[in-house]
């Protein structure tokens, strides 16, 4: 998977891996966070997202357990998964960055000329020292 | 023991494919139920959106996703190609009929001129906002076509999806007061023949699956040659061209050619092409029979019947080979099905 067509989801699954392994229901909570609540993954779009990032090498399985006869895989990031996400994060900062820029450029050209800072002033004989 | 939600959960995996489900339901049913009380686990139901994710995941996984067997990857590729040859048609004959349309009315001066804006000014608003639309829509399938072919999915699929309204009208123009209703089965058959594809296309072309590819030639030359054939259909036998005729006759010569080009290039074999063009000339062969049928012991009407009575046994024919030739295809695929 490339950078340029990562989408929103599989971004943050990946974030959610960049720390530690974890299975299906700590990725869904994990996303969740990391996104402020914006992101609410379904289990069927979950396991949609994981298979795409295992067929892409992104992510691998780290381990399996049993707990009370129900089956919890752990997943984790490969180093093509860092490296995509890494990438992905550079994209997104730089993106942003110019946004920023762009945001300031443009207020500076709109703003006002009577509001527009101006150099300070000595401080003005009139009052006199005296 | 297992509870009335797990129950649930399991009735609505049972949606995705076996193989998919030995792989992974375990694994998700344990997701579902990790932060559940198991107290309240009996009032619990899955959410709908829990639901329609499933059924999603269940399409995907059913037409190729990654990792599937062998018989879903040669169903995916099938029903992609079916998605393709089908809108390929549907635009030509939509540029086509078009074409020959406006051609006809200038040919014949005011008369032609009046008869062509008539449809538009002579019959209530509604009936001028349909027509506009008839004209306007089937343009869609052309943009869908280059669209699915240069591989910008989210255009293709609402384009498609915009180009098939016009084929509702059959269905719910009776309801809406039109003047003629169409025969239940042709407005059916008719509505299926756009809609069909459509949702293949939506369907078949989601983010995971491989880019459209035609089995042969660029896709402006492709599609120039169906236009030609289509017209040349309609302009050869004018008398037999009913909203079935062009698609039918673009069908089994482009089937044709290339059950030839198969034949002649057994390195350059298509997966899912046959099963795909077999359930395309299915499609196509019953709306031929639709359109046909009320005519039958019409006095007056022997050209008509006699041009459709001759393209439904080609038709039939050429779709049993595919038939023949796909099954073969999927039992190479999945030898346990023979």
């Amino acid at each position: 998977m490339s950078s340029r067509n990562m989408t929103r989801a599989a971004f943050f699954v990946l974030t959610a891996l960049a720390d530690q392994p974890r299975h299906g229901y700590g990725i869904l909570r994990e996303v969740e966070e990391l996104s402020d609540g914006e992101v609410q993954l379904r289990v069927g779009t979950l396991y949609g997202v994981l298979d795409r990032l295992t067929d892409d090498g992104l992510i691998v399985l780290d381990r399996e357990e049993v707990q009370q006869g129900r089956l919890r895989r752990y997943y984790r990031l490969t180093d093509e998964g860092v490296a995509a996400l890494d990438a992905e994060a550079e994209r997104m900062a730089a993106g942003a960055g110019a946004a920023k820029r762009r945001i300031a450029e443009g207020r500076r050209a709109t703003a006002p000329a009577d509001t527009a800072p101006r150099p300070p002033t000595a401080p003005g004989l009139a009052g006199g020292f005296a | 023991m297992t509870t009335l939600l797990e129950s649930r959960y399991r009735a609505v995996l049972r949606l995705l494919p076996a193989y998919y489900r030995r792989e992974r339901e375990e694994e998700m049913v344990e997701t579902y139920l990790w932060d559940v009380d198991r107290d309240t686990q009996d009032q619990s139901r899955p959410t709908l959106g829990e639901v329609a994710s499933i059924a999603a995941l269940a399409v995907r996984s059913r037409l190729g996703a990654p990792g599937a067997p062998s018989r879903y990857v040669l169903l995916g590729s099938a029903v992609r190609l079916f998605a393709l040859f089908a809108v390929l048609i549907q635009a030509a004959a939509a540029v086509v009929d078009l074409v020959l349309e406006v051609t006809w009315a200038v040919s014949h001066g005011g008369a032609g001129r009046h008869l062509l804006l008539s449809q538009f000014t002579d019959q209530g608003l509604l009936t001028a906002v349909v027509t506009a639309a008839q004209w306007i829509l089937p343009l869609l399938w052309t943009a869908a076509y280059f669209a699915l072919l240069h591989d910008r999915r989210r255009l293709a699929r609402a384009s498609a999806l915009l180009a098939a309204l016009p084929n509702l009208w059959p269905l719910l123009g009776p309801l809406a007061g039109a003047l003629v209703a169409p025969h239940p089965a042709f407005a059916t058959a008719f509505g299926l023949l756009a809609w069909l594809p459509a949702l293949a296309l939506c369907a078949a072309y989601h983010r995971d699956a491989p880019p459209a590819r035609l089995p042969a030639g660029s896709p402006g030359l492709v599609f120039m040659t169906c236009c030609v054939v289509t017209g040349a259909s309609v302009v050869v036998l004018p008398a037999a061209a009913d909203l079935a005729w062009a698609p039918a006759s673009c069908f089994v010569v482009g089937a044709l050619g290339w059950l030839l080009w198969q034949a002649r290039r057994s390195d350059a074999v298509t997966p899912g092409g046959a099963l795909a063009l077999a359930a395309l000339g299915l499609l196509i062969l019953a709306v031929r029979v639709a359109a046909l049928y009320p005519w039958l012991h019409v006095p007056g009407a022997a050209l008509y019947v006699g041009g459709g009575l001759v393209q439904t046994a080609a038709l039939a024919l050429v779709t049993v080979v595919l038939a023949v030739v796909g099954r073969r295809d999927l039992t190479t695929a999945e030898p346990g099905l023979s």
